[in-house]
């Protein structure tokens, strides 16, 4: 038996928003501590994770693991009827063959409800190893949407530089190039949610494909910073904090030439 | 168990870490015996898609072991010492030219320039009933074309006007040789009385020069001449229009001597002479005056064929890796040849020659060379001694040949480039460029050799058949049903340089690409079908392959009209698209059904308008013709619904309709004759006969509408094609109004469907026999409203009968009440070659299902459960292979396949698919608005790197829509269920070994039973904390699934060992065309990853 409470649906409609730009269907895993999902994009360049603790839902309940299979647009297009501030609960027997959602508007006077019914996806289970990262960036998340919407009209590519600094943004393209800069902040004040920080033992730079990135940039609602996390030669990492829940995670693997292989 | 010990061998002989893998499995293979129980377990169990193919393939005849067959063939051929005494053709004696006459079947006309007198003369080879070899020179001969003598010209001053001719030839620089007086370009003028073929002219014939010219080169500038104006005594100043200037000089030849393709051919004792210098190698080198050769039509006794030797090819050559083999650099190994009498079913000269050492074949006679160069040469006089009149081979016209030719002159062989008759006529390599509307355009090469010919079997096998793949492989597996081993490229060399037991290997394989080419020749009788074709369209034999459809009718129509003494004008290609109306299409009243529908079709309708009509040439009408001979419409003369006019047969018999008739009543007696013979061989000839008949009978109306042809007659095809529009509406109409509730039939017919010459027509009737007996008498019915020889048959019933759209329809097909023929279908995806396997597979099956048995659960039930193995990729990878022919590399518009290739070429060169080849691909996963021809990939890699089929692109582009057309007149609006549902809730998505991120990854284990990520201690161990009381149970299942992955690995193993003939050697095979090649593949890994699940089980117990 799985129960979860949501105090407000805009969260989940958001998380969901944020993963099936790069999965159509995904396992999610629910277990006493809470749940956890992973999906690798069609194209294998892609791995998103999304950890959600126990504690961060008003309610959950989760007497056994257990693995549910969701097509992601059905769930999205469910979801589109509950109200940004519905609560919303999502329940499951044991075995159950589908995942009951029900929203009950603020003012306790309104409840709907709905049956999404679940997928059997066969899938091989991934992790990433932890990394030593050489860079890491925390900025606003905001500002990397933005940043990605303003790169993403000039060319196909980002180059991402992070030196002690401050981190470099630069596309180029048929039309033109650009480049942004975001200037290290030595001391993080209170009123931060601006601030770039930059952490680092070696000057890191990786050009990555915009189009992942404005995919992973429909998480910036969720969070208010998202750091980047970068190493030579191996997947860039972008997380954003969910606050008080948990956190979304992607990890983009840098080009290399198909000839390669 | 024998077969383990003799699988240790083969892990010795190539230590590979991945053969040793696949060695690992197949040691395990149970034995024949218990395979048997297996299968027919296997076959009783409810299966899933994949494996009822496999099984289909399985079951299937197993073919003889090629091996085998060889030994056989060596027992039989026991008492011969000398392999080599076989070769040459068996001794001729001398020729009594005085007593005897020479006859023998001429296979190749050419001609020959006689530089001495500067004339070309024709000459015939052929074969002697006994089997000598035959070449005739054909003296006196000369090429001409006609022009209208002016009025008023007197016979006796033909003298002036040569001289007049030649004079201005002389000036015109077009004297025949100037450095040899007396040598004119005009031979001769001869006054003859003839009719231009264009048009009515009320019968009267006019008298016609015949300018015969010296050499076939002459006759294009003399008609210039003559067309621009020259002096004619006694008349003055006289330009002449100038008729059949164009006819090839092979064709004029045999026109004029009646002589046929590929007919027989008699030399009178006493008219003809030897030649005394032996400039060729046929064993009798003749000549005759072509006045003297008497060319026996091809009926009765004169149907037979010659013992023709018949020699098939295959070469092999060391390549490099990643390059497609270059005869600058890389060597030819082996060829493989083989020599069989026609009409006799094995070869008697098998043989191949090897470079370096080759372990002795059983019923080969292996020659080994330490030299290339020897080895050439020691082809080259083989193919000289044994003396072949045709020589066939796989691709040998693009690939073997030109090869050989060239790496002779890279090696410097100076005696290989004699591969013709002409002793000293050097073979070379040609490019062509053959473009024709029938059989699509090709770039191609060429490779002369004089006197024989060549007949490619890839090349007839495009022009017959529409095929997924054109592969030896497939071609053969479809039509031979054997499979043989593939070898790719890459490992030829490997096997070259190992050792004599490995070049054997080699050398087998390449007898094998020699072997089927000449049976699939056998099988499909290519050579007897051709020989009719030639026969009945009068053009030489190797015209069938090297050229285009038009040249047939071409010679019949001047065969004809030379005896009727007509002309045909010379009309210069005009081009444009000027397009007439076709064959009309009566809009299809769509749908389901479930009662018998009689299907009526005109016999030959364009064939039979023309000649009911008398439409023709000869007897077009225009308005000064009808008042000059003050024609009466509908009695003289018959208005078409285009408003053409044409004669009727009262007062002239057309030229087309009297060729038809001549071609239909030729196709009923062969027909006869066919009855009441009974010999086989007689049979599959006149079967090639009738049916040559019938296609030449078909391409008379296409001639006529070819704009940029020899002869377009647009009045005559939009006639016709008028004629047969208003004969389906006629058609309709008649039996609409015949067959109603008001004439006392049971029901009101109506025509539910028509295209072209054939209506379907709903009776409302319940019962076949009454259907039946409706549409005789129907078809009696209407055939009594239209013209002799019209004729609507009925033909047969489609019941039950689904009507999807125009041209798109399915059917059980009944001639008879008992039992049904056949399940029909037209336009359905079933028959098209542009969707993966798949398709046709779930359509047919469907379709059985909905027609045959009756069965729309049924058909409901397995369409999804296919969609349901689709989601779960457990279809077979082979049936989800698309494959597009890569015809040009400059698309405009990006294209999956040539994409596709050329990611492949990067990846490596040699192995990429060339101009031509049909590249196979499948469609796997990738980013969401990633374009389909980013998602298609070549599908071992595929296999090899586990990446995620795109299944829904299967089902949203391939199942959806051909599922949807055939399910939606039965099941209306509820169509839809069958793509959504529980059935499409469990999906299989594979990770994938390659890509950018799969090297950072790190799998991990999910729990067997319930799919949770298994964490801590659980990480190794099978299942999660939950399912652990359920251990054992989930272990045995677990277990079974192993023994059935092995089990089935161990039999597709199996079958590609006996395939290759040898179950010692590890299976190198790659054939991408073999459905084994993918199972085998996929059925390895599976067992792979099974084992490693089954490790899982290993941490307590």
């Amino acid at each position: 038996m799985i129960e979860a409470v949501i105090p407000q649906a805009s969260l989940l409609k958001k998380i969901i928003e944020a993963i099936k730009e790069l999965v159509d269907e995904a396992n999610f895993d629910f277990s006493e501590t809470g749940i956890r999902l992973q999906a690798m994009d069609k194209s294998h360049i892609a791995l998103s994770f999304l950890h959600l603790r126990s504690d961060g839902f008003s309610e959950y309940r989760c007497d056994r693991s257990q693995t549910l299979g969701i097509n992601l647009n059905s769930f999205s297009k469910i979801l589109k009827c509950s109200a940004n501030d519905d609560q919303v609960q999502i329940k499951a027997a044991d075995e159950a063959e589908a995942l009951s959602l029900t929203f009950e508007n603020s003012a306790k006077d309104r409840m709907s409800e709905f049956n999404l019914k679940l997928m059997d996806i066969d899938i091989d289970s991934v992790e990433v190893p932890d990394m030593d990262y050489q860079a890491t960036v925390s900025m606003s998340a905001q500002e990397f949407a933005r940043i990605v919407r303003d790169l993403g009209s000039i060319g196909e590519a980002v180059t991402i530089d992070a030196t002690k600094q401050g981190v470099r943004f630069s596309a180029t393209g048929d039309d033109g190039s650009g480049n942004i800069l975001l200037k290290h902040q030595k001391s993080v004040d209170d009123d931060s949610t601006s601030a770039t920080t930059v952490e680092i033992t070696e000057p890191v730079s990786h050009s990555l494909a915009l189009k992942y990135l404005a995919n992973f940039a429909k998480a910036a609602p969720l969070a208010d910073r998202v750091t980047i996390n970068l190493i030579e030669e191996a997947p860039v990492m972008f997380e954003f904090k969910i606050s008080d829940m948990g956190h979304i995670r992607f990890y983009l693997a840098p080009q290399i030439e198909e000839d390669n292989d | 168990m024998d077969i383990v010990k003799d699988e240790s061998s083969s892990q010795d002989e190539k230590p590979n870490k991945k053969a040793a893998f696949e060695f690992n499995l197949s040691s395990q293979a149970p034995s024949a015996h218990a395979i048997q129980n297996k299968r027919a377990r296997l076959n009783r169990a409810k299966m899933q898609t994949g494996d009822v193919v496999m099984d289909d393939v399985l079951n299937t005849e197993l073919p003889a072991d090629f091996s085998k067959e060889l030994e056989k063939l060596q027992k039989a051929d026991a008492h011969i010492s000398d392999p080599k005494t076989t070769w040459p053709r068996p001794e001729a004696p001398s020729l009594d030219i005085m007593a005897t006459s020479l006859v023998f079947q001429q296979m190749e006309i050419d001609e020959e320039f006689v530089p001495d007198n500067n004339t070309v003369i024709p000459r015939l080879f052929g074969v002697t009933d006994e089997g000598y070899s035959v070449v005739c020179f054909v003296k006196g001969f000369f090429p001409y074309f006609y022009c209208p003598a002016p009025d008023g010209f007197k016979e006796e001053n033909i003298p002036m006007v040569i001289a007049e001719l030649n004079r201005l030839a002389q000036q015109n620089g077009q004297s025949s040789n100037n450095n040899i007086p007396g040598l004119n370009a005009v031979v001769d003028i001869q006054m003859c009385m003839k009719e231009p073929l264009f048009g009515y002219h009320g019968n009267v014939k006019a008298p016609f020069f015949k300018i015969i010219v010296r050499n076939p080169k002459l006759v294009r500038p003399m008609s210039q001449i003559v067309k621009r104006g020259f002096n004619v005594h006694g008349v003055g100043h006289y330009a002449g229009t100038f008729y059949e200037s164009n006819l090839e000089f092979t064709i004029r030849f045999m026109v004029d001597t009646d002589i046929v393709g590929a007919s027989w051919i008699e030399l009178p004792a006493g008219k003809y002479s030897l030649r005394p210098s032996t400039k060729t190698f046929c064993q009798y080198e003749v000549e005759v005056n072509y006045n003297d050769l008497i060319a026996h039509e091809p009926v009765g006794e004169w149907s037979k064929v010659a013992p023709l030797r018949v020699l098939s090819v295959d070469i092999e050559c060391a390549g490099r890796p990643g390059v497609f083999p270059e005869a600058q650099i890389d060597p030819v190994i082996q060829i493989a040849s083989v020599v069989t009498l026609q009409g006799q079913k094995m070869p008697f000269i098998r043989n191949v020659l090897t470079l370096n050492t080759c372990a002795p074949i059983p019923g080969v006679h292996v020659m080994s060379f330490e030299n290339e160069a020897d080895m050439l040469s020691q082809w080259a006089q083989f193919v000289q001694t044994c003396d072949p009149d045709i020589v066939i081979g796989y691709n040998t016209t693009d690939f073997d040949l030109p090869y050989l030719l060239d790496r002779a002159v890279a090696l410097k062989v100076q005696n290989f480039p004699f591969l013709g008759r002409i002793r000293d006529t050097v073979s070379k390599v040609s490019s062509t460029h053959f473009s024709s509307k029938a059989y699509g355009t090709r770039d191609s090469k060429a490779v002369n050799m004089e006197g024989r010919v060549q007949f490619d079997v890839l090349a007839a096998m495009r022009r017959e058949y529409k095929l997924r793949s054109f592969s030896l492989n497939a071609v053969s597996a479809k039509f031979l049903g054997e499979q043989k081993e593939d070898v790719p490229y890459s490992i030829i060399t490997d096997l070259q340089n190992e050792s004599a037991e490995t070049r054997r290997r080699l050398a087998v394989y390449c007898l094998k690409d020699a072997f089927l080419p000449q049976r699939l020749v056998d099988k499909l009788m290519f050579l007897v079908n051709s020989m009719e074709m030639a026969r009945v369209t009068g053009v030489p034999f190797n015209y069938l392959l090297t050229r285009g459809q038009q040249i047939k009718v071409v010679s019949q129509l001047f065969r004809h009209s030379s005896r009727q003494d007509l002309v045909v004008p010379v009309i210069e290609s005009q081009g444009g698209d000027n397009q007439y109306e076709g064959a009309t299409v009566i809009e299809p009243k769509r749908g389901y059904y479930d009662m018998p529908i009689a299907t009526l079709d005109f016999a030959s309708l364009y064939p039979s308008i023309m000649m009911a009509h008398n439409l023709c040439y000869t007897t077009l009408l225009n308005r000064q013709t009808i008042e000059r001979f003050e024609l009466v419409k509908d009695v003289d003369y018959v208005v078409t619904p285009t408003n053409d006019c044409f004669v009727k047969s009262s007062k002239r018999v057309g030229l087309l309709p009297h060729i038809l008739k001549e071609l239909l009543s030729a196709r009923k007696q062969a027909k006869n004759e066919m009855k009441n013979e009974t010999d086989p061989f007689r049979i599959q000839v006149l079967n090639g006969r009738q049916l040559a008949l019938k296609i030449s009978a078909n391409s008379v109306y296409g001639f006529t509408g070819a704009l940029n042809g020899r002869l377009p007659c647009l009045q005559i095809s939009a006639s016709v094609t008028a004629f047969g529009r208003d004969m389906i509406n006629e058609t309709v109409k008649e039996v609409e109004k015949q067959y109603t509730m008001a004439n006392g039939y049971e029901h009101d017919a109506t025509v539910i469907y028509g295209d072209t010459d054939s209506v379907m027509v709903k009776f409302g009737v319940n019962t076949l026999e009454e259907a039946m007996r409706l549409g005789q008498e129907a078809a009696d019915h209407v055939t009594s409203k239209f013209i002799n020889p019209i004729k609507l048959e009925f033909e047969k019933v489609y019941f039950p009968y689904l009507l999807i759209n125009k041209k798109r329809y399915a059917g059980l097909y009944w001639t008879r009440p008992e039992k049904y023929d056949k399940l029909d279908t037209k336009g359905l995806e079933t028959v098209r070659r542009d969707n993966c396997q798949l398709v046709p597979l779930v359509l047919d099956t469907c379709l059985r299902m909905l027609l045959i048995d009756r069965n729309v659960d049924g058909a409901v039930e397995y369409a999804k459960n296919t969609i349901s193995d689709l989601l779960q990729n457990k279809v077979d990878l082979s049936m989800l292979v698309i494959s597009k022919q890569l015809s040009k590399t400059d698309y405009a518009a990006k294209q999956a396949h040539v994409e596709l290739a050329e990611r492949m070429r990067k990846r490596d060169a040699g192995s990429a698919p060339q101009l031509g080849d049909r590249v196979p691909y499948v469609i796997i996963k990738g980013t969401k608005d990633a374009k389909a021809y980013e998602k298609a990939e070549d599908p071992i890699y595929v296999l090899d790197n586990n990446l995620p089929i795109d299944t829904n692109y299967y089902l949203e582009h391939q199942l959806t829509n051909p599922l949807t057309r055939i399910f939606e007149p039965i099941l209306g609006s509820k169509v839809t269920s069958l793509f959504k549902g529980n059935h499409t809730r469990t999906i299989r998505v594979a990770a994938p070994t390659t890509g950018a991120m799969a090297r950072f990854m790190v799998k991990t284990n999910t729990c067997l039973s319930c799919k949770i990520p298994l964490k801590g201690e659980y990480q190794h161990r099978a299942v999660c904390k939950h399912c652990e009381p359920k251990l054992p149970e989930i272990y045995i299942r677990n277990m079974d699934v192993m023994r059935e992955l092995e089990m089935r690995y161990a039999r597709l193993w199996t079958e590609c060992q006996r395939c290759q003939g040898s179950i010692n050697r590890e299976v190198v095979c790659t054939n991408r065309d073999c459905p084994i090649f993918y199972m085998r593949k996929k059925g390895q890994k599976d067992a792979e990853e099974q084992a490693k699940v089954m490790d899982r089980f290993d941490y307590t117990w």
